[in-house]
């Protein structure tokens, strides 16, 4: 999959916001909602395709699951940070951990959301993860 | 003058006779040499009577005690008629009597037609030679000159006879040497016919066969020997161990030393040493023996020997010996045994491991009695029953059972046979069976089958924990995708235009993935699903202190003190053991979670069990926690119910359920100090419990008033 497919206007105008989870709802029903928040989005079903895709460089903000099979998403966002491409993430996921959370963002997450999340507060996420610091 | 001269010229005539006479008597051994006691005797008689004119002479010699005496008798033919000669020895016998000395010189008896005078001279010193008696009738006799004569003569006859038995005794000895020597050779003849008999046999033999001389030299070797050993006959006869050199090396002292006793105590010998066969230079196990021949004094004539090559049999036997080493070895390690039984007959065989496996000794003979004694009482009727289908069955067929044995100190031994019946020529059936001694796996199997309802019971209890979490997983996936798309179709709908198609799109993936969650749900209550507990004696103590075991490292962690107060006199109760245990660790869990942010107090956690009212029992976990809001009393049993972030709250929901279906009821209560206290009461039989009810609610209604609450 290739970013070059996405309608120019759309990549110019609009800011990208991948999707990289390997459970199916969510890569269809997540970008649908970040279009009707104006965002252009992509889904992924791992952490290798993301990777691979060519759309790191484009991509503003990045919801990423946590647990995935092969290369999970804290793995991902390590293999960033050594890449430099440092992308804003939020982490989704369906396990509830406090102490999860409190690790992902201590290591440089925006948010970590637990599944099921209202779109007001992933809206708030990705709001606060394109807020330039 | 005349007439003296005449006296003077008989009397020298009679000297010059008696002088004649004498040296006649002194040359009689001369004459004597060489001849026997009866020619001595005959010369002896012949001469006395000529020389002195006798009318009778006899002889009575006894040359040993052992033959009978001698007796001859001369007499004068003018004597007359007489009677024959061993009367007339009798009577002389008897007149004189036996004991020499105290015989007279002279007896005058009556004989014939008159008086006798008989001269007794004894031969030998004191008459045991015998005695020779001289008599005539005329007067006077014996004159002086006649007395000396006979004395001379009885002491010339004593030295002839003495020689003349001396000469006949060599002789006899002669004799016998001379039968002797002709007997042995007709033996030696003979035996000898026999060994070159056997000799010519030996040859033959398929076997290889030797004769040794009684020093254990090889004197003959059969051709199979030579053959077999290339060893030359010259070369073995050399020195009595020359056929050491074909013995295998490593047999060589024993065989030599077997060789040399069996020769040396010339009781021959058996002995198995590996002999060298020519051929080609292979070495074979041979048996050698060798028998003994004697003589007839009993001196070794030869050894008579075989040797035998038993090779083959002695692999074969030590095949045999391995294979039934590998078998005992096999029911050994196996702990199988076996055994074949004719009922017929009641004739039974066992094998070593069987007899280990009942635990006796070996070899001794078994009866049924000795096999009943030693099954379980209730697998008795096992063996009859063997024996009707015995009865009833024909030809051939298997069966296979599984009893008990009750050793003598008491221990159970499970047995799984396998029997296979055939019948023998005579029709009589036979059961070959193999015994295992299954207890080992039977414990293994019941401990193992307890290690995995362990297993099985630390994985539900210890997933409650982990259930939250998968749950969570499970229902919230679903959920995202729910809530993801109902909000998106809102704001597709709220769009200006409205994005209808989109929405319509988004809204058939909300039921969809509301189908799925509806699914996780049913999963999830299947695996809440209401199952009857089952039943078994519990030991409430022990289920406890399992527990304990299971989280004393998550309460250790957490700083929480335990106390245990288990009540000794706890009767057992009836029910499921498991379930009970995950409301324990519940209870416990929730104590230690209620004490997590206590500093100011020791985060005791105190498990209670004690007997209850009605023949109940009653555990109660008691906390110093945070304790939990009166008001809320009511909603903590509600599923979902949870006051903290990650819990799932269904817990004590659970928790309630499992000791209803006990029959039982699950409480909370505030405790006086900080902290609250969780208890259940259940039954002691919950089985038991409707028809004890029964009596129950007439006579204490308020004991199952309190057990229905
Ligand atoms: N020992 C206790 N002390 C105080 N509150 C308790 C205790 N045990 C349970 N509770 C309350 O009951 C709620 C439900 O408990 P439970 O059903 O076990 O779910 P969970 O432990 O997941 O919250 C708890 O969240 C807590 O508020
Ligand atoms: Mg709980």
């Amino acid at each position: 999959m290739s970013c070059g497919v996405l309608p120019r206007r759309s990549a110019i105008d609009r800011i990208l916001v991948s999707v990289v989870d390997d459970d199916e709802s969510v890569r269809e029903s997540l970008p649908d909602l970040l279009q009707q928040f104006g965002f252009a989005a992509r889904a992924f079903s791992s952490a290798e395709e993301f990777l691979a895709s060519g759309c790191i460089d484009q991509t503003r903000c990045l919801l990423l699951d946590v647990a995935m099979p092969g290369m999970t998403g804290p793995d991902l966002q390590q293999e960033l940070i050594r890449r430099r491409k440092t992308i804003p993430t939020i982490f989704i996921t369906a396990d509830v951990g406090m102490t999860v959370r409190q690790r992902l963002i201590e290591q440089g997450a925006v948010e970590c959301l637990f599944k099921p999340f209202s779109d007001t507060v992933l809206l708030d996420a990705v709001n606060s993860a394109l807020r330039p610091k | 003058m005349d007439v003296q001269y005449e006296q003077d010229a008989g009397e020298i005539k009679r000297l010059q006779r008696c002088i004649n006479d004498l040296v006649c008597l002194l040359a009689l051994p001369a004459l004597w040499s060489g001849g026997d006691i009866s020619q001595v005797l005959d010369t002896l008689l012949n001469t006395l009577m000529r020389m002195l004119r006798l009318d009778l002479v006899s002889v009575r010699l006894n040359l040993s005690v052992v033959e009978t005496p001698i007796e001859i008798v001369r007499v004068a033919q003018s004597f007359g008629p007489m009677p024959p000669a061993h009367e007339i020895c009798e009577a002389l016998n008897h007149s004189l009597g036996d004991n020499s000395p105290k015989w007279p010189p002279l007896l005058r008896n009556l004989m014939g037609d008159g008086e006798v005078s008989m001269v007794p001279l004894p031969l030998g010193l004191q008459g045991e030679l015998g005695v020779i008696i001289a008599a005539a009738q005329r007067a006077g006799f014996p004159q002086q000159t006649e007395a000396l004569l006979l004395n001379v003569a009885a002491s010339q006859a004593c030295i002839g006879l003495q020689e003349a038995r001396l000469r006949s005794q060599q002789k006899c000895i002669a004799d016998e040497l001379d039968r002797r020597v002709a007997r042995r050779t007709a033996e030696l003849t003979a035996a000898n016919a026999e060994l070159q008999l056997q000799v010519g046999l030996l040859q033959r033999l398929p076997v290889s066969a030797w004769t040794l001389k009684p020093d254990g030299t090889p004197d003959f070797v059969n051709r199979v020997w030579l053959e077999y050993s290339g060893q030359t006959l010259d070369f073995v006869r050399s020195r009595p161990d020359a056929w050491i050199s074909a013995v295998h090396p490593e047999d060589r002292e024993t065989a030599s030393r077997s060789f040399w006793e069996g020769v040396r105590s010339g009781q021959g010998f058996a002995m198995e040493t590996r002999f060298l066969r020519a051929r080609d230079g292979t070495y074979r196990w041979h048996l050698n023996q060798a028998v003994v021949l004697r003589d007839a004094e009993g001196r070794v004539l030869k050894f008579v020997g075989t040797t035998t090559d038993i090779d083959d049999q002695k692999r074969a036997k030590e095949k045999l010996r391995r294979s039934e080493a590998f078998l005992a070895e096999g029911q050994r390690l196996g702990q199988i045994g076996s055994y074949c039984w004719r009922p017929a007959t009641d004739e039974i065989t066992w094998s070593a491991e069987l007899y280990r496996i009942y635990e006796l000794e070996i070899g001794m003979p078994v009866t049924l009695e000795l096999i009943r004694s030693r099954v379980h009482p209730d697998d008795v009727t096992l063996i009859e029953k063997m024996k009707l289908v015995d009865q009833a069955r024909e030809g051939s067929h298997d069966f296979e059972w599984r009893y008990r044995l009750l050793m003598p100190d008491q221990s159970i031994k499970y047995m799984h046979a396998v029997a296979h019946s055939t019948r023998d020529q005579n029709g009589q059936s036979e059961y070959m069976a193999s015994v295992q001694d299954v207890t080992a796996r039977r414990l293994a199997e019941e401990a193992r089958d307890k290690a995995q309802s362990e297993l099985a019971s630390v994985a539900r209890v210890m997933s409650l924990g982990a259930l939250t979490a998968s749950i969570a997983h499970e229902v919230n996936q679903p959920l995202s995708g729910i809530i993801t798309n109902a909000s998106t179709c809102l704001r597709m709908l709220g769009a200006d235009p409205p994005q209808v198609e989109g929405a319509r799109e988004t809204a058939r993936r909300t039921i969809r993935d509301g189908n799925r969650m509806s699914e996780v749900i049913a999963r999830l209550r299947a695996l809440f699903s209401k199952k009857e507990p089952t039943t078994e004696s519990v030991n409430l103590n022990d289920a406890v202190l399992e527990v304990i075991a299971l989280s004393i490292l998550e309460l250790q962690k957490n700083r929480v003190v335990l106390c245990p107060e288990l009540a000794d006199d706890l009767p057992l109760i009836t029910g499921d053991r498991v379930q009970l245990q995950q409301v324990i660790l519940n209870l416990l869990r929730n104590g230690s979670d209620a004490m997590c942010t206590v500093e100011d107090r020791p985060r005791q956690l105190v498990i209670r069990t004690e007997r209850d009212n009605g023949d109940r029992v009653r555990l109660t976990v008691q906390d110093a926690g945070i304790g939990f809001d009166p008001q809320a009393a009511d909603r903590l049993f509600d599923a979902f119910y949870t006051t903290k972030c990650d819990g799932m709250g269904i817990g004590l929901s659970v928790s309630r359920s499992i000791i209803e279906r006990h029959h039982g009821r699950l409480w909370a209560t505030l405790n006086e100090g900080p902290g609250a206290a969780f208890s259940f009461s259940i039954p002691r039989t919950p089985a038991g419990l409707a028809h004890a009810d029964g009596i129950r609610n007439i006579q204490a209604p308020a004991v199952t008033g309190s057990a229905a609450a």
